[in-house]
């Protein structure tokens, strides 16, 4: 569904144009279940989501940070993050200003690209401009693949005490300050005003006559194709030389006049940005995936891992993170919770070995299991065409340092 | 339909067709035709602004709803020709049936208007976007030069060489003159946009990522830097092809008529 929309207009704007209604954005809300399973699972983790404050006022600044890990295990029947990526928020349209947002430190106003296998930090400055109470998911548009949505998050937004309009000033490079909610808009109204009235003063002109289509239309019939000009009048011949001219004179005049009132233009701008990926700052466990299953009806995955802590230190696996839902393990009781963060199962992760010993290699068995599952359609799985996971282990040292990378591979269904 | 005159018509025809003619002389009659005209008007024009407005917005929608969409490259060519393409079936058959140069004018006129009501109400009241990022073009100037074209020439072929050469040339004049203020320059985080683009990064739009926008792309780029006068060229060009070959289109259909006479 996500792609239909993103894909570009469609069916989507054929229904706009019938019923003259268009849900630019509100199509987007929860689009963390439309999408299939694997494509949440094998895509981007998104992961330390951060909303704040939560509750605001119209004109009050709301951050979004987090980050992601474009995965290794990108579905290969998917256009690849690789290419082209815009990084967005899910917000119902423009109740929100975007100030500000960056990818590593590289501000984000062109689409760039993700190489896989890599950390993403993200920070996205927002300005509440319409009262309400809105999901605010972080979304990477991916060229040709469509949306990929993080979860959302709760934020309330208050109108301000004043009521006085939202004002959004920036200063040109002309040195001139104005408020892009209503600029250049006396320009627009007054020539869209000139150019209805000539329109339909010629409509009138040509419509309000004694005799109109059934009469013309019998009288060409008798003089025939080759006299029908008869029927245009001299009147109609200055008439309408004196619209072309007038017509021609508004067009060559106001472009004159617009070229001397803004000599400075530029023409729109675009092309990507580039930015520099992070290495993902493993902790020195060597993590090989013997096998996975997951559970039709118990709503749980569980892994086979073989790991090797190749530290100085203990090791001890805090969380698993798959489709934007963390399961904690309650016994590390480490992984910090957001306000107002969604999808997180504190108990959901049970891990056979509590503590990973330096040098020390063993199997270990991983189940993430909670309700979550079956509420975010992860069971649909089975409907995978290449039955294959992706998750993010997140594990801890001694001192609680977090350390993450991810694991993946086959996955087969256990029907018992 | 043994008897035929010179022309090829029944005798019951010519009669009926000299009533018809003796009728424009009956005031009665004359009163029943202005109730037929405004009949006509009215279905005429319900269908050409349902029509138009899908019809642009299937093939412009875009280019048209956003300020950071009207480049100096994609929007002039794709714009005309969306309209031409409609305007020029409707101009055939009228202008052949009853000599009224009068459809550019009606489509870009209802274009304008709908699209107005579209933006206010779809736009800015319902979803928020300030009318300073999503207002409608105009093409109103260009529809009354088409048809003037065709009304002081009385010629087809020479109105699609005016008409629709300045159709397609002068897009982006006559926008410019409440479009420049537009293009102004901004300085953002270290990089150069112009007001269109920090519009179009500030007011947010979660399925139409700045990669979708379709501007600014070509190879005539390479022959310096003017490409706004070389695209008003290649458009004029267009706009007379399109505008020729949618002339014929509407000739065909109108020769459809052929066979519904046949079947009565
Ligand atoms: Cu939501």
């Amino acid at each position: 569904m996500m792609k239909l929309i993103a894909g570009k207009t469609g069916l989507r704007t054929l229904l706009a144009g019938l019923v003259m209604v268009l849900l630019a954005g509100d199509a987007l809300a929860h689009g963390e279940r439309a999408q299939l399973a694997s494509m949440r699972m094998r895509t981007v983790h998104w992961f330390d989501t951060k909303v704040e404050p939560l509750n605001v006022k119209v004109g009050d600044i709301v951050t979004v940070t987090g980050k992601l890990v474009t995965s290794e295990w990108w579905p290969k029947h998917m256009p690849s993050i690789e290419e082209t990526v815009y990084l967005n928020i899910g917000v119902p349209g423009p109740t929100f200003l975007r100030l500000h947002s960056e990818v590593n430190g590289v501000p984000m106003m062109r689409s760039t690209a993700f190489p896989l296998g890599k950390v993403y930090e993200y920070k996205t400055v927002l300005r509440a401009r319409v009262a309400g109470r809105y999901h605010v998911h972080p979304i990477l548009n991916v060229k040709d693949a469509g949306s990929l949505v993080d979860k959302g998050t709760w934020l309330e937004v208050a109108e301000n005490d004043s009521g006085a309009p939202f004002v959004n000033e920036i200063t040109t490079l002309t040195g001139e300050t104005i408020d892009l909610e209503t600029y250049g808009l006396d320009g627009v109204y007054t020539w869209h005003l000139i150019w209805i009235a000539m329109g339909v003063a010629y409509l009138l002109y040509w419509l309000i006559r004694k005799e109109l289509f059934i009469p013309r239309f019998i009288r060409i019939r008798e003089l025939g194709s080759d006299r029908a000009n008869e029927l245009m009048t001299k009147k109609d011949f200055v008439v309408s030389s004196l619209f072309f001219t007038t017509a021609l004179a508004l067009i060559l005049g106001g472009y004159l006049w617009a070229e001397n009132k803004y000599p400075i233009t530029i023409p729109l701008q675009t092309g990507l940005v580039e930015v520099e990926p992070i290495e993902i700052p493993t902790g020195g466990l060597e993590v090989v995936v013997d096998h996975a299953t997951y559970d039709l009806a118990g709503r749980s995955l569980s892994m086979q891992l073989q790991l090797t802590n190749n530290s100085e230190g203990p090791l001890r696996i805090g969380e698993f993170l798959t489709a934007n839902i963390r399961f904690l393990n309650p016994d590390v009781n480490e992984g910090e919770i957001y306000e107002g963060e969604e999808m997180v199962s504190k108990d959901g992760l049970t891990v056979s070995v509590d503590t990973i010993e330096p040098g020390q290699t063993v199997d270990v068995e991983l189940v993430a299991s909670d309700a979550l599952w079956e509420q975010y359609r992860m069971t649909g799985l089975i409907h995978d065409p290449d039955s294959r996971f992706a998750g993010m282990i997140f594990y801890y040292d001694e001192n609680g340092e977090r350390f993450f990378q991810e694991v993946g591979g086959a996955v087969l269904p256990n029907f018992f | 339909m043994s008897e035929a005159n010179a022309s090829g018509l029944a005798e019951t025809e010519v009669k009926a067709r000299a009533l018809d003619l003796k009728s424009l002389d009956n005031p009665r009659a004359m009163k029943l035709y202005r109730r037929f005209d405004g009949i006509i008007i009215l279905v005429l024009f319900t269908f050409l602004v349902l029509g138009i407005q899908i019809q642009f917005t299937l093939t412009a929608g875009d280019w048209d709803y956003w300020i950071d969409w009207r480049d100096r490259r994609w929007w002039p060519l794709v714009a005309p020709f969306s309209l031409l393409l409609f305007i020029a079936p409707f101009t055939y058959g009228i202008w052949e049936r009853v000599r009224l140069p009068i459809m550019a004018t009606a489509v870009t006129t209802l274009l304008c208007l709908v699209s107005w009501l579209s933006r206010y109400l779809n736009f800015y009241e319902f979803t928020h976007f300030p009318l300073s990022f999503t207002f409608p073009s105009t093409y109103i100037g260009l529809g009354i030069l088409l048809d003037c074209a065709l009304a002081i020439s009385r010629s087809l072929i020479v109105s699609t060489l005016i008409g629709g050469g300045l159709f397609g040339a002068l897009v982006y004049p006559i926008n410019w003159s409440f479009m420049a203020p537009y293009k102004v320059p901004v300085e953002f985080n270290g990089m150069l946009m112009s007001v269109a683009d920090m519009m179009g990064y500030q007011y947010i739009r979660t399925t139409t990522p700045e990669y979708l926008r379709i501007i600014e792309e070509s190879t005539l780029r390479t022959f310096g830097g003017s490409v706004t006068p070389l695209t008003a060229v290649f458009s004029a060009l267009c706009g007379m092809v399109v505008y020729a070959a949618f002339l014929w289109v509407g000739y065909k259909i109108n020769g459809l008529d052929k066979f519904t006479k046949r079947i009565v």
